[in-house]
């Protein structure tokens, strides 16, 4: 516009085209540096400092007496309640090669146990229709039916330095670390049944971790041990960039 | 005639606010990509046109799932403190009175919108800024504080459940959270576009602080593409033919 109709315009000591160049091209970079990427390696350690400190903001933010209830009208999403697990095929204890399914139940405990599915349901029984909320952003609503995990620790008489409590399963080896608050709040459950019936492989029978104030994949489906630990013991996706305490 | 038209503290937090906005909406883009739709699990969503349709992955940052949620959460904390420093400082500036809406603002828009569009040929007048930039700049931080309003909503929608219930639980939440990020990116967007094509000397004046009146796009009648140059410039080169420095004021 201007370069063929002598002197460009100065503006503080900066041509204009020069100036509108530089502005643009700041922008640009900035627009280009942010595409889909992870962001500049250094920032891990910023990002991982930012985790602990959000950490200490949820503790903090969690009640015990904060309960999810599901909003009036909405519907629960039955047979459309996604199955997932990390194992090739759908996980399925076989009691013909491991014998029958129990549960254990150790770590700082008083009372080590070993529950079958029939000790589970003799346990104070429960039912909550509640919201699951996944990472990814979608909810479900779904009854689910077990023993608290409050329930469990009172039996096993965990000790006041288990802090955490590990959740492990027979799918591959994925487990979920809790802090103790969360665990033992009276939604989450050892849940046996959905929607009033015995869980199906799918959705990890013979019996999974279910609690609706942490987000889906902290909670451990095909349950074969719970832990209760001094420290926290990390998690599938935990060790793997998400957060560990995932709490809603 | 040159003065110091934004303190410090409005250059400082505009720029972090565009670094933080940036990454809020690229990584928001990413997360959302994971599930680009509202319908809870077994219901459809009445007013969503795009069900299932991601963002281009060109607009997303974080490169996955958990490193987008990660840079979510902790530049959430970058954008509300740069946020509340921005307000307070405003506030008790009193910047506010050039931003607030005022009687008359809407027929100052309409007047701008008409000069415009070429159906009226002078600048109307204004004071800092002119009624649609003022409309705008109004505008963002009420989108702002909506946007963290919601994304606290669907971030703790069991522990912060009252807030939640106030949008109209989780799904509409999210759906507020999403309206309310495309409404600052349009806004963002169409600033960008004002500046370079209107005002490109307020760059300047957001960096260094300076600004020359005689530059503002009232002094140059200036429309988009229109009048970059100054006004009293181009009038002497038409009459005498050279250029002559502009008028001392």
């Amino acid at each position: 516009m201007s370069g063929a109709r002598g002197s460009p315009r100065v503006i503080g000591g900066v041509g204009r085209r020069e100036f509108l160049t530089t502005g643009g091209g700041i922008i640009s970079a900035a627009l280009v540096a942010a595409c889909d990427s992870r962001g500049p390696k250094s920032a891990e350690r910023l990002l991982r400092y930012a985790e602990r400190k959000n950490l200490v903001v949820e503790r903090a933010l969690f009640r015990h007496t904060a309960m999810d209830v599901p909003q009036r009208g909405a519907h629960d999403a039955g047979n459309k309640l996604p199955s997932y697990f990390i194992s090739k095929t759908v996980p399925i204890w076989n009691e013909s090669e491991r014998g029958k399914w129990t549960l254990e139940v150790g770590g700082l405990i008083g009372n080590p146990l070993r529950l079958t599915l029939e000790d589970l349901q003799k346990l104070p029984r429960v039912s909550y229709r509640v919201n699951h909320y996944c990472v990814e952003g979608w909810t479900a609503i779904e009854t689910w039916t077990g023993c608290r995990v409050s329930d469990l620790a009172r039996l096993v008489r965990a000790a006041p330095e288990a802090h955490y409590v590990d959740f492990q399963s027979f799918d591959n080896g994925y487990h979920e670390s809790w802090d103790i608050e969360s665990a033992t709040h009276a939604q989450t459950l050892v849940a046996y049944a959905l929607d009033g019936k015995l869980l199906e492989p799918a959705h990890g029978a013979p019996a999974r971790l279910f609690g609706p104030i942490k987000l889906g994949y902290k909670n451990t489906k095909y349950l074969t041990q719970v832990m209760f630990l001094p420290e926290a013991n990390g998690g599938f996706w935990s060790d793997q960039g998400y957060e560990w305490y995932a709490g809603v | 005639m040159e003065r110091v038209r934004h303190h410090w503290i409005i250059r400082l937090t505009h720029w972090v606010n565009v670094v933080a906005v940036i990454v809020m909406v690229g990584s928001g883009f990413q997360i959302f990509n994971a599930y680009p739709a509202f319908a809870r699990k077994g219901e459809l969503f009445c007013c969503y046109p795009w069900e299932h349709q991601p963002i281009p992955a060109w607009l997303t940052f974080g490169g996955w799932l958990a490193g987008a949620r990660n840079w979510h959460f902790a530049m959430m904390w970058v954008l509300v403190v740069n946020g509340l420093i921005y307000l307070g400082f405003v506030y008790l500036h009193g910047e506010w009175r050039d931003l607030v809406p005022r009687r008359g603002d809407l027929r100052d828009s309409v007047q701008m919108l008409s000069f415009y569009a070429l159906r009226r040929s002078d600048h109307p007048r204004q004071g800092k800024h002119n009624a649609l930039q003022k409309t705008a700049y109004f505008l963002m931080p009420v989108v702002g504080v909506l946007l963290v309003l919601t994304g606290l909503a669907i971030w703790k929608p069991v522990q912060l459940a009252p807030l939640t219930s106030l949008f109209g639980g989780f799904v509409w939440a999210r759906y507020w959270h999403f309206v309310a990020t495309m409404a600052l990116v349009a806004l963002s967007v169409v600033h960008v576009f004002m500046v370079f094509t209107v005002d490109p000397y307020s760059i300047r004046s957001m960096i260094t602080g300076r600004y020359d009146e005689s530059m503002s796009p009232e002094a140059r009648n200036a429309r988009p593409f229109r009048n970059l140059r100054p006004q009293s410039d181009r009038v002497s080169r038409n009459r005498a033919g050279t250029p002559q420095p502009p008028a001392a004021t």
